[in-house]
């Protein structure tokens, strides 16, 4: 009942972020928790931002190709004009 | 610990301004790495990454001269290496530009949701169908605006923490964090909207 209960667009929109990433207050971390396990539409909107984190790690490469640093200064040294040491 | 690597940085830098290429291929060896991952997130492609790192060097060594001791080197080579990534990836045919706005969830006059929200969660439950994913998100994200698209990208892939990418962007931790929310809104809508919020069964194929 209280007057600062949020909206589901308040919610989305100015506390989404700080509810995800560990920085909100622990009391409105679980007044906002409340409402998410209230509100299905908003319950589905955390679980899809989540599961878009989740997606984006996975772009990171993994790999580094070989010999790339040797690659990197062949091409610096060719650039200046100087021979391999 | 980040100090450490600071002042690392800036002998480095001090010495490769004096003149001394053992001290360029330190720092090759020590980025070579962080900007080959960055180069390839612009780029998605394991050729042009690899000459934009070229070019990222290139510049560090010709331009090392302009560095600002008083600044965190590496935020300030990190910026040297987008802008070539970016410059590399404008020669390519150029996407369609995006209207965040147009993306972002809307709202009823009482602020409850406009429309359905629907699950598309399991969607990456497959291993092979959250690569997939993983892919379109990589487009979605070059879709952005650069302001958007550089803070989503360092702190969602490149997990860089945010007091640097703040640094690095000249911006204040609450820009940093509205841009990074609202890239995360659109790239989110752009996942739903390619994916299917019911199980595999209706899925071509």
């Amino acid at each position: 009942m209280s007057h600062d209960e949020k909206t589901c667009k308040q919610l989305i929109l100015d506390c989404l972020l700080e509810f995800e990433d560990g920085t909100m207050p622990e009391a409105e971390h679980q007044e906002l928790q409340k409402h998410f396990e209230m509100c299905p539409p908003c319950m589905n909107f955390l679980t899809t931002y989540r599961a878009t984190g989740r997606t984006l790690k996975m772009l990171k490469p993994r790999e580094i190709p070989p010999a790339l640093a040797d690659t990197v200064m062949a091409f610096v040294r060719a650039r200046c004009g100087k021979k391999e040491p | 610990m980040a100090d450490e690597q600071a002042t690392e940085d800036l002998n480095l830098v001090r010495r490769i301004k004096a003149g001394d290429d053992g001290a360029f291929e330190e720092m090759v060896r020590r980025y070579h790495a962080r900007i080959y991952s960055l180069s390839y997130g612009v780029l998605r492609n394991v050729e042009d990454a690899e000459e934009s790192t070229q070019d990222a060097f290139w510049t560090l060594y010709r331009k090392i001269g302009t560095f600002d001791e008083s600044k965190k080197f590496f935020s300030w080579f990190y910026r040297v290496a987008l802008n070539a990534a970016y410059s590399r990836a404008r020669r390519r045919p150029s996407l369609p530009t995006v209207s965040i706005e147009d993306r972002m969830p809307r709202f009823a006059q009482d602020g409850h949701f406009a429309a359905d929200v629907p699950d598309w969660s399991v969607a990456i439950e497959d291993e092979a169908a959250a690569r997939e994913l993983a892919s379109r998100a990589g487009e979605f994200i070059a879709e952005l605006p650069p302001a958007y698209r550089d803070v989503i990208w360092m702190y969602d892939v490149e997990e860089i923490p945010s007091s640097d990418i703040a640094d690095t962007l000249e911006i204040s931790i609450p820009a940093f964090k509205s841009r990074l929310h609202r890239a995360r809104l659109y790239v989110r809508q752009r996942l739903a909207e390619v994916s299917s919020p019911r199980p595999a069964a209706e899925a071509a194929g």
